[in-house]
């Protein structure tokens, strides 16, 4: 089912535009990396889709409804976000970043229900830092900041997840298991997933589904293979040494 | 178990207050007998001077540093979370600048215009002085809001505040140069601070329009906690970042006008009190942080007053000048603490 649909769309700061005619579709148990050099409008797009800028031109409908005309309230639980940015705070606990996902569920006072807990008892679960849930958040490894942000992202219960660059900081077995929590998500969950990523050589080998920007050039989405085997990823990316990766 | 730790901290803050409240009541330059304390609180003294020294000057200098230091503290609170800047404080909205400003044009334009103190004017100096500082306060709060209004980002409104502070105080200097003496000197022991302004007859204005203030703050915790995760955060999860930042200002501001304009510009309970609250409790959910540091605030304002009318201070050493030669080696005390 089609939950995200673009049309020429912009993207930009004020009169200046980042990428133009940006025409894709997000569906249920999709899972896509956002891949493109440094600069390319990766951070601008999910900004856009978040909603935190406007877009400059074009369209962009959740459920064949205009992004703009829902309330702030109604998408928040639509789409959910992981950035790199992390909550700095002396004291707050794991518990608390997961129950913030409920926060667009809850009253006047933030009081949590019976459905409310056992939301965010299954979100800690799923991503698997339950035994973590009593400690406070600061005190985490990269991984497992990352692991209850994600958490976080599940107890929003949204349709769409959209991560920024959840691979960074990550040592080489934590990346595997995020793609793998990834996957676990679109499928058994039916989420939308859309991430963005500098690993390459990770992505070509465990996703399949590929959107790729580079400054002055049109967006490109498809299969990751067909856009190794026509060059685009090599003309993106200005490789000269693509040839030694293997997939 | 962890609920009744809380449960025990704040029955002893509760406690520590009552009793500081008590002590405020019969200790100072005029010591009441202990023995005497029952005759006059059951009004079967005849000696009729005690009783008017405990209702008509203690009992409302101590509801006021009760009131002021609750407002002062939950203030800073707001402030820092807001902001995200354990340094953050009322002061840092130019709020107290501004009272200060509208303090310092009635009293040094009055004598720089009719060539007369301004002490010498009755009513006006301690009505006028009030009134100029709130309303030189709530227009620095205005400009505040317009701003924040206008902009997502925290740390440039920060910059923009200080910036106003700054302005506010140089035009004070300046009005401080040309000003006579005596107004130069009701204008410094304004700003040393003082619980005793208020008195019986401005109480009931005082306390009602700072408890609305209190009350208000409680309807910001939800919003307050999910600031926490970051802006960016906070948005996704459906908060309207700027008319929150709007809210939070106005309200902060707003109980930080009250307290100046009746007691001058108190400094450190703001930026104090919030992080004794934390450590205390090592929670930083504000439906517990807000009460919480009310409670130490009052406590520690009390405290303050009495040491600042202790027997042998002569009558009153300013507010300001106890509260954070009490106040810093309680936080630092409190974060070492905890730390180990």
């Amino acid at each position: 089912m089609e939950i995200l649909k673009t049309s020429s769309l912009s993207i930009g700061y004020d009169s200046k535009t980042i990428a133009s005619d940006i025409n894709v579709t997000l569906s249920e148990g999709d899972i896509i990396a956002l891949i493109g050099p440094n600069g390319a409008g990766k951070s601008t797009l999910f900004k856009t889709f978040s909603t935190h800028i406007k877009p400059v031109g074009g369209k962009i409908e959740l459920f064949g409804k205009d992004l703009m005309s829902y309330s702030p309230k109604e998408r928040a639980k639509l789409l959910g976000i992981v950035l790199t940015e992390r909550p700095d705070d002396m004291f707050l606990k794991v518990f608390h970043v997961v129950a913030a996902g409920r926060y667009p569920y809850t009253g006047m006072f933030g009081k949590l229900n019976e459905d409310d807990e056992k939301e965010i008892k299954v979100s800690l679960e799923l991503v698997g830092v339950n035994h973590l849930a009593v400690r406070v958040f600061n005190t985490l490894s990269d991984g497992e900041k990352q692991k209850v942000m994600i958490a976080k992202a599940i107890a929003q219960n949204t349709p769409i997840i959209m991560l920024d660059e959840p691979t960074a900081f990550l040592d080489y077995p934590s990346k595997i298991e995020l793609f793998s929590l990834l996957k676990k998500l679109a499928k058994e969950q039916k989420k939308a997933i859309l991430f963005s990523s500098h690993d390459l050589e990770l992505l070509l080998r465990y996703t399949d589904n590929l959107w790729i920007m580079a400054k002055n050039k049109p967006f490109a989405a498809g299969l990751s293979s067909d856009l190794l085997k026509n060059g685009i990823i090599k003309e993106y990316f200005e490789l000269k040494e693509i040839d030694n990766l293997k997939i | 178990m962890k609920n009744s730790r809380i449960t025990i901290g704040i029955l002893g803050i509760i406690i520590f207050g009552i009793i500081l409240f008590v002590l405020n009541l019969f200790v100072g330059s005029v010591m009441v007998p202990f023995e005497d304390i029952f005759k006059v609180l059951l009004e079967v003294n005849d000696d009729k001077t005690l009783s008017v020294i405990i209702f008509n000057y203690r009992l409302p200098q101590a509801l006021t540093a009760l009131l002021a230091g609750a407002a002062l503290a939950v203030a800073g609170l707001l402030m820092q979370t807001l902001f995200r800047n354990p340094l953050a404080d009322p002061s840092m909205l130019g709020i107290s600048s501004g009272a200060s400003l509208g303090v310092g044009i009635v009293i040094l334009l009055t004598g720089a215009i009719s060539g007369a103190a301004v002490s010498s004017f009755g009513w006006w100096s301690t009505i006028g002085v009030s009134l100029a500082a709130f309303i030189g306060a709530v227009v620095v709060l205005f400009i505040m809001l317009a701003f924040s209004s206008r902009m997502k980002n925290m740390t440039t409104l920060i910059i923009i505040g200080l910036m106003i502070a700054y302005l506010a105080g140089s035009i004070t200097d300046i009005l401080k140069f040309f000003s006579l003496k005596e107004d130069i000197h009701a204008f410094v022991i304004w700003g040393m601070g003082s619980f005793s302004g208020v008195g019986t007859s401005k109480m009931t204005v005082f306390a009602i329009s700072i408890i609305i203030g209190l009350i208000a703050t409680f309807f910001l915790s939800k919003n307050l906690n999910i600031l926490l995760l970051g802006e960016m955060y906070a948005e996704n999860l459906g908060l309207n970042i700027r008319k929150n930042s709007v809210i939070i200002i106005l309200v902060s501001g707003y109980l930080t006008a009250i307290v100046t304009a009746y007691c001058g510009p108190i400094a450190f309970v703001g930026l104090a009190m919030p992080h004794i609250a934390r450590f205390l409790f090592k929670s930083s959910d504000h439906r517990l942080l807000i009460p919480a540091t009310m409670l130490i605030g009052m406590d520690m304002t009390l405290f303050c007053n009495l040491i600042a009318r202790m027997p042998g201070f002569d009558g009153n050493l300013p507010i300001n000048a106890v509260t954070a030669f009490i106040g810093a080696p309680v936080v630092i005390s409190v974060i070492m603490k905890s730390k180990k």
